[in-house]
């Protein structure tokens, strides 16, 4: 580490409406070092980073860089600065190259000597050296809506190498990767340290914190609690810091085991047709759901989760296979008559495929209970649709001012568990859960794994699909471990432990 | 107290999706009598109504598609469509008035019907879908009046009769706009309706039938246009091949105008309705003004640029 710093923000402060979303927060980095900021959701994280970045303009306070004070008004302004953002929704046009994406930004650089005419050569010159950077080895003209989600994010480093960013701010990076695709993420963020770049790097894992940060910095509701050396403190000391109270419990674990032994479900050699959308297809899956079950089914990112998910839902296509449901042959055309016959599925993608943004948190919730609250199911009855709205938002102990707020303005945690509300509302005898509880805060995640488990005991099937092991493992009554789209095995419940299944997950064969 | 719950009552007239619209017809009513002293007229203001009104209806059908974050540009085109079936009916065939207009109504909402198939089933993008009924309904008019006109139309001065001051036809668009509020704002299908406009693939995913609900309301944005196309026929007591010709542009400026987002989800049937009005009105003090009637266009198209700034200055806010 060089000891220069880098950036400095003293009393940085943002208000959106009556909400300060960040209170008076001082922060430093240092060239080569990486600066950890964790907090739960809604804690400021985002927001400082935004700022830095120039998407938010501060109310108050300044900001240094190079021990220079600097006005950052534009994410422009940020990049000339030398300042970058790898943010949690990938930034690059997935519609051109993997050289178009890098090269693309340099454009917007003044002093590049880039004409009008763009040279191929070169710019695939540029992309081929600085993807060498970041240990990656693809085709620079491949289409980056073809690359994982784990290669996206590294052409996105190699675009800010290629930017000659000195300030690297990370925005929940690993949130979408499996964990071998963060551990190459993590070789490469060494790598960049040992470059000299100074890295912010925004988490919610406190474990990777200690993997990689030389210091931790503590936000909660918006302002700083602590900065510290990582070698000065312990995960349980941060997570203290964090909530704001001791951790008593992560992950709910189940006691009783009571499933009923009638499958509700019973799925036969699914295969699914190639779609568009990132995943695999599925080859060949099998198995059953009981009643009062719940079934966790893990895999890395691209084994196949959602689209089985989807499949049972009529939302992707089945190529071969046969499904039961409750002892009858069925063929699910879609979501809605999935939602008929009992099965609901809870998407993993909350911003696109969970929650109607500019609804209220009532409308969300009734959505698919409309037709059969209103009278003659046609006028809405505006009582009753509260009540259950109500009901829901004391059940889930949703934050919000009140049932007519809209959805947009509330924390991630919160907007999950409206989904989860919504998902339930319909009183449905198979849920399936697709990542319930990522990208949420601590609390909110205890809770919806706690009503989780209260959902199955009162005898709906669960399918949990997660990447979360732990969560996996101690809510799960069996597992289903997917890889590439073919199931490597089913395990009953204390058969395997968190050991094993990350062995399984790797790849290596289990020991006898 | 008092003064806070006076300012939250402030604050919700000033915060509701119509009131800019408002503001600005207002201000439209106040320079236009300023400019023109014939402009509040009984006369004129009766010609005002009866001019907006086959607008209204189309640009409240265009609403609920464009709530949807879908569009439309096949009103024009069903209007005159409708309008000629309906005139061939009875003056043609002979049929029942009744009758007539009851033919020219079904196909309004069968050329909807076939937008949502389109949009479904066949699942082309609706600016495409309704593109090509645009087209298609416009070049079937052509092909059966053979471009000409169909003159002498009996039987619809009911609806240009006039009632407590103004025309029948005026107070059947009132009690339009009213019912595409309830429908819009108080009933389920108004609730899916906005769902989708927000975020198709959840409300999808929340198990709403999303393709049955895009086909219903397709077809009652048709019956809408239709109605429209019977309205003109009383109007003009003719069938002209051309009615409604751009018109779906009209329908659609009245909807931004009218605070309707395009992307969906956010808008009220009654920000479109002042809208529909603004945009009749400004022809009308042209005309009252005896400037070039091709300035119009020139006058509108600043109109909507201008709205669409305040609009979208708003919005900020909003979010």
């Amino acid at each position: 580490m060089d000891e220069r710093e880098a950036l400095r923000t003293v009393d940085l402060t943002k208000r959106f409406g009556g909400i300060t979303a960040l209170n008076k927060v001082s922060f430093d980095v240092k060239y080569g070092e990486v600066h950890a900021i964790v907090g739960q959701n809604g804690a400021g994280k985002s927001t400082l980073v935004k700022i830095i970045n120039g998407i938010h303009t501060p109310d108050e306070g300044s900001i240094f860089v190079d021990g220079r004070p600097v006005k950052i008004k534009s994410p422009r302004d940020a990049k000339m600065l030398g300042i970058t953002l790898i943010h949690q929704e990938r930034m690059l046009f997935p519609n051109l190259t993997v050289a178009e994406n890098i090269y693309l930004p340099l454009l917007a650089k003044k002093n590049m000597k880039a004409g009008i005419s763009i040279n191929k050569r070169m710019m695939e010159e540029i992309a081929r050296k600085y993807l060498g950077l970041v240990g990656l080895e693809i085709d620079a003209n491949a289409k980056v809506k073809d690359l994982g989600a784990g290669e996206q994010e590294l052409v996105q480093i190699a675009r800010a190498l290629a930017e000659e960013a000195k300030i690297i701010c990370f925005d929940e990076p690993t949130s979408p990767l499996s964990r071998r695709e963060a551990e190459r993420l993590f070789d490469v963020i060494r790598d960049l340290k040992k470059l000299g770049k100074a890295i912010v790097y925004i988490t919610h894992y406190i474990d990777e914190v200690f993997l990689i940060a030389d210091r931790v910095t503590v936000l909660r509701d918006g302002s700083k609690v602590v900065t510290k050396p990582t070698t000065e403190t312990t995960p349980e000391e941060i997570t203290r810091f964090m909530l704001g109270r001791s951790l008593e419990e992560f992950y709910v674990e189940r006691q009783e085991k009571k499933t009923g032994k009638t499958p509700v479900l019973i799925v036969k050699d699914l295969y699914t047709k190639p779609s568009t959308s990132t995943g695999v297809p599925l080859k060949g899956v099998s198995f059953e759901l009981n009643e009062g079950e719940i079934l966790g089914v893990v895999g890395l990112l691209g084994a196949g989760k959602t689209e089985l998910a989807k499949a049972l839902i009529g939302a992707e296509k089945i190529e071969r296979g046969e499904i039961y449901l409750y002892g009858r042959k069925t063929r699910v055309k879609n979501p809605a008559e999935a939602a008929k016959l009992g099965i609901v599925y809870l998407p993993e993608d909350r911003k696109n495929e969970g929650l109607v943004h500019l609804l209220s948190v009532k409308d969300n919730i009734i959505l698919p209970l409309v037709d059969r609250l209103s009278h003659g199911k046609i006028l809405r009855n505006r009582r009753i649709e509260e009540n259950v709205a109500k009901d829901w938002i004391i059940r889930l102990q949703i934050k919000t001012p009140s049932a007519e707020t809209r959805v947009i303005n509330l924390s991630g945690g919160n907007q999950q568990k409206v989904v989860v509300a919504r998902s339930l509302a319909r009183s449905p005898r198979i849920v399936i859960f697709d990542e319930p509880t990522v990208g949420i805060d601590v609390g909110a995640k205890v809770e919806i794994r706690k009503f989780i488990a209260e959902v199955a005991r009162s005898g709906v099937s669960v399918i949990l699909a997660t990447s979360d092991i732990d969560e996996a493992l101690s809510l799960s009554d069996r597992l289903l471990v997917l890889d590439k789209g073919r199931a490597l095995g089913i395990y009953t419940r204390g058969e395997i432990g968190r050991e094993d299944l990350i062995r399984i997950l790797s790849g290596e064969p289990l020991k006898a | 107290m008092e003064r806070t719950t006076l300012r939250n009552i402030v604050k919700r007239i000033t915060s509701a999706d119509e009131f800019k619209p408002l503001l600005a017809l207002i201000a439209l009513y106040l320079s236009s009598a300023v400019i023109s002293s014939y402009f509040l007229s009984v006369y004129n203001q009766k010609i005002l109504l009866l001019q907006a009104t086959p607008l209204v209806l189309l640009a409240l059908g265009e609403t609920m598609i464009i709530l949807m974050g879908s569009i439309d540009l096949s009103p024009g085109s069903t209007m005159a469509l409708a309008g000629l079936i309906a005139a061939l009916s009875s003056n043609y065939y002979g049929l029942d008035i009744r009758l007539s207009v009851l033919i020219g109504l079904l196909i309004g909402a069968l050329v909807g019907l076939i937008n949502g198939l389109a949009v479904t089933v066949a699942k082309i993008p609706s600016f495409v879908a309704t593109l090509a009924t645009m087209v298609g309904a416009r070049g079937i008019v052509l092909l059966i009046t053979g471009g000409e006109s169909i003159y002498g139309l009996r039987g619809y001065e009911w609806l240009t009769d006039e009632r407590f001051f103004v025309a029948n036809m005026v107070w059947i668009m009132v009690v339009f706009v009213i019912v595409t509020y309830v429908l819009l704002k108080y009933t389920s299908l108004g609730l899916k309706i906005y769902a989708i406009g927000g975020n198709e693939e959840a409300t999808r995913y929340s198990g709403i039938n999303v393709d049955r609900v895009k086909i219903v309301t397709f077809t009652l944005a048709g019956l809408y246009y239709s109605v429209a196309g019977i309205m003109m026929d009383a109007r003009l007591q003719a069938a002209y091949p051309w009615t409604g010709y751009g018109s779906e542009l009209d329908a659609i400026a009245s909807s931004v105008l009218g605070g309707i987002q395009l992307s969906g989800g956010i808008g009220s049937p009654i920000g479109s309705f002042i809208g529909a009005y603004i945009l009749t009105l400004i022809a009308n003090i042209m005309v009252l003004l005896g400037l070039n009637p091709y300035l119009q266009w020139v006058v509108k198209g600043f109109v909507l640029g201008a709205a669409a700034i305040a609009l979208s200055r708003g919005l900020r806010y909003v979010k």
